[in-house]
């Protein structure tokens, strides 16, 4: 099954084949979680996602349409979810001087976001491995749509086409988020040589 | 016929950069102090991102998902 295109094998999956659905998993686990911790910056989150895309597309397989890459597909839900989470995210973070319905300072200490409580876990260490190196920091850098566009492009190898059709967008949009993100990376890792 | 003298588009210097413009646009860096400049800056941000690894979940992530998918039955496929 291995040697079978992505078409097939959904194809298989439609029919109700057990080792189909593996197959797709097996195949797009590392792209997809590695996709979406980028995005995220957080391990734990980034699997979450990346499990909620899989439970998606697997479970909506049968209304997947043959014309578009399977691939496309996949990262279409992922990047979806990404940005959903980080819209809720950006509304829902917490002021360092405490909650917005805090009123007295009393209610400000309490809800305040307390920096340096938290020891480094098992869980941090990994992350700060895995995504502390230059290039990592400063892809965390770029807006969520510069990131999207510039990983699906040099880290999956997509071509510009592919990469507006999964996520919706102009070419012409595609090519200058990607040009920017270039140039924000250029940047910030210039930035650091100096 | 393309003019030598032309610089190098964002996309020209991104096919570069990857070994994949045509020799006779190449040509063009010769000349062209520039855009072999921008050439050299922008192949090393590429080289760095091409070079990124993928990453793994934690193991048993292929179980958890497919513990919560319905696998169609054949039978599926003749209910209406």
């Amino acid at each position: 099954m291995s040697a079978a295109s992505d078409q097939q094998v959904v194809a298989w999956a439609k029919q109700g084949h057990d080792a189909a659905f593996r197959e797709l998993v097996r195949r797009y686990e590392r792209p997809v979680f590695s996709l979406l911790y980028r995005m995220v910056r957080d391990r734990a989150l980034a699997e979450d996602l990346a499990q909620e895309t899989f439970i998606k597309v697997l479970n909506g397989i049968k209304s997947y349409r043959p014309e578009f890459k399977f691939s496309s597909w996949i990262f279409k839900i992922a990047n979806n979810a990404a940005i959903d989470h980080l819209r809720r995210k950006n509304i829902d973070t917490l002021s360092l001087d405490g909650a917005p319905s805090a009123e007295t300072p009393e209610q400000m200490r309490a809800t305040s976001l307390q920096l340096g409580d938290r020891a480094e876990s098992p869980l941090d260490e990994v992350e700060n491995r895995e995504l502390g190196t230059a290039i990592e920091r400063a892809i965390g850098r770029l807006r969520p749509e510069y990131k999207s566009c510039i990983l699906l492009r040099h880290v999956e190898g997509y071509s510009y086409e592919e990469i507006a059709e999964t996520l919706d967008l102009p070419l012409g949009t595609v090519k200058t988020y990607i040009h920017r993100a270039r140039n924000e990376l250029r940047g910030y890792l210039e930035d650091r040589r100096d | 016929m393309t003019d030598l003298t032309m610089h190098l588009t964002t996309e020209e210097i991104e096919l570069w950069a990857q070994g994949l413009l045509p020799a006779a646009r190449a040509l063009h860096l010769s000349d062209c102090s520039l855009c072999r400049v921008e050439a050299d800056r922008e192949r090393k941000v590429i080289l760095e991102l091409v070079q990124l690894p993928h990453f793994a979940p934690t193991a048993g992530f292929a179980e958890r998902v497919l513990a919560q998918v319905k696998v169609p039955t054949p039978s599926d496929s003749w209910k209406i």
